[in-house]
């Protein structure tokens, strides 16, 4: 059986110019591989810096790698096959506020993403989104509110409406939770536990929060200065780590 | 002995709604040479008590306390000149997105030479100018910059973010204060920095017996050290003791429910639900009356219509009406 996700030797590095034919190469992100299976979690930790959101925005597509080749289902995926990646690769920012768009209703919004990727007819998709705000918390009424009525916590609900509306196989939550308070903070993780339990969704975190981590994921990968420093399921790394970095990183949270 | 005593403040904001008490009957003391946390979610009113402390007070607010002193000032009963000399002499604060506050047009070297007390300077203009250089090197060494020559020399945008909050605290205690007010000076940064950033106020608070009020939001970004811990909800305070007592055995369910929330506890399931405070935290033309967590709490009861009055055990308080007992 194919792995849903494979990441084999990606690899990110930036030009940076200082001439007419001159110019630096800035490695961001060394080759590196791993593998995530339907249903699973999988935590980015690092510093600022080590690669950990280039990462997230490869597989999402928001950026081309210079080298390697990330596969879905076993199938390789082109960095400018763009519906093929919106239906099954989805994203969630940080601040939840900024990523909506102020001037449509919340209804508008998730509807957008079902009418460029489904041939539905109007009413089915209506109905779609409907169900989809019901699935994370939401009610129907919500369709017609403004992103800046909510509060901070139902803002985040309707960023994993429009996250889950396509039935993705993967999300990517790039620090998805730093802003959040903490009692809403505990409410949007097991929102997302279950949609994970009910949907069978593969998540990719992006995080620096050892206790969440700890708590949700079940592979670990520590990046530091662009390289891949361990990779494993969280109970090794956590009791049995090989590198010291890694102890620090998830036993202390100091470093 | 305390050299912070505040009473029964309360803060009331006159809203279209009529006036809403913002923060309602806080009662906070703070030791000299102490370390306080004061824990509490957004709009809890945690950063209107740091400015109603410091003064910044804006007209409109109505500020009433039985009792609102700082050493034997009643910061209350003071003219704004006066409170002005106490506070700038005594007092500094911190903030977050310490990167965004340093004055992007001069260099770093130049804005902590200006917060150098003039008063402490002797002798002639160029005297005067090469001690304030010598202090403000120093200042750095402080705060445990090791190139302070070449750090003076850059702007705000050169630096990091963590080493922006060192710049801050050392203009902060420039002056020496006897209270240093931190409002979630470590959000959004990185453990490894927070850590950094922890350990040099633990280090200077015991040095030189400054006292810390620390405001942060969350359990998890507590400081080490700290010795007493106070959670408000809402503007009203929930729970007050000594740091230990607040983790090891609240008394409080909402204690009880942010450690829970904060995964310090280490017996929670990896990838169970947690437990967590229904709805969402009430707007400020919204507060519930009697105890405001009353609607989210899970010990809620007919009672809590009322708003219960506090309860004192030697160096710990809380104000619920059906309180964790010490056996459960």
């Amino acid at each position: 059986m194919t792995k849903l996700l494979e990441v084999e030797q990606l690899s990110k590095s930036y030009r940076h110019k200082t001439g007419l034919f001159s110019g630096t190469k800035i490695v961001a992100l060394e080759p590196l591989s791993f593998s995530l299976e339907r249903g699973e979690t999988l935590a980015i930790m690092g510093e600022t810096g080590s690669g950990k959101s280039t990462i997230a925005r490869l597989i999402a597509g928001a950026e081309k790698p210079s080298g390697g080749e990330i596969r879905l289902n076993g199938k390789p995926l082109q960095a400018t096959d763009y519906a093929e990646r919106c239906r099954n690769i989805r994203m969630i920012f940080q601040d939840s506020l900024r990523s909506l768009n102020p001037q449509i209703t919340v209804g508008k919004q998730l509807k957008e993403a079902v009418r460029f990727n489904t041939n539905w007819d109007a009413a089915t998709q209506q109905q779609h989104v409907v169900e989809t705000l019901r699935k994370v918390g939401l009610l129907p009424d919500h369709y017609h509110f403004y992103p800046h009525m909510l509060s901070s916590g139902q803002q985040q609900r309707v960023c994993i409406a429009r996250a889950i509306v396509l039935a993705p196989q993967i999300i990517v939550a790039d620090e998805a939770f730093v802003s959040l308070d903490p009692s809403i903070r505990a409410q949007i993780i097991n929102l997302i536990l279950d949609l994970q339990q009910d949907m069978g969704i593969s998540f990719i975190f992006v995080s620096h929060s050892t206790e969440i981590v700890k708590h949700v994921a079940d592979k670990i990968l520590i990046m530091h200065r662009g390289k891949m420093i361990e990779f494993g399921p969280t109970q090794v790394l956590v009791n049995h780590p090989k590198e010291t970095y890694t102890r620090h990183l998830l036993q202390t949270g100091t470093l | 002995m305390n050299i912070l005593d505040i009473r029964n403040l309360t803060i009331e904001l006159d809203t279209s709604a009529g006036p809403v008490k913002v923060i309602d009957k806080l009662s906070l003391q703070l030791a000299e040479g102490e370390i306080h946390t004061l824990v509490g979610e957004s709009g809890s009113g945690k950063s209107l008590l740091a400015k109603a402390i410091l003064g910044f007070i804006n007209p409109r607010w109505k500020i009433t306390a039985d009792r609102l002193w700082w050493r034997h000032y009643d910061l209350l009963g003071l003219n704004p000149a006066q409170r002005r000399i106490v506070t700038g002499r005594d007092m500094a604060m911190i903030f977050q997105n310490p990167g965004s506050y340093l004055d992007p047009n001069h260099t770093i070297g130049e804005q902590l030479s200006e917060a150098i007390p003039s008063g402490e300077l002797k002798g002639f203009y160029l005297r005067r100018r090469t001690d304030r250089k010598v202090r403000a090197e120093r200042l750095l060494h402080r705060v445990g910059i090791k190139q302070a020559k070449e750090i003076m020399q850059r702007y705000p945008y050169e630096i990091s973010e963590g080493l922006a909050q060192k710049i801050s605290i050392a203009m902060a205690i420039a002056h020496s204060p006897k209270l240093l007010i931190a409002d979630e000076p470590t959000t959004a940064m990185e453990p490894s920095t927070r850590a950094q950033i922890y350990r040099l106020l633990g280090k200077l608070s015991a040095s030189q017996g400054m006292s810390i009020l620390m405001i942060t939001q969350d359990l998890t970004t507590m400081i080490p050290n700290s010795q007493r811990t106070s959670l408000v909800y809402c503007g009203q305070l929930m729970e007050s003791g000594t740091t230990e007592q607040i983790l090891n055995k609240p008394s409080h369910p909402y204690t009880q429910a942010m450690l829970e929330m904060s995964l310090l506890d280490q017996s929670v399931a990896p990838k169970s639900r947690l437990p967590t405070l229904s709805g969402a935290i009430p707007t400020l033309q919204n507060l519930p009356i009697g105890c405001r967590l009353g609607p989210r709490c899970p010990r809620a009861r007919r009672a809590c219509i009322q708003t219960p009055p506090t309860t004192r055990k030697k160096q710990h308080s809380f104000a619920c009406h059906f309180p964790l007992s010490e056996d459960e």
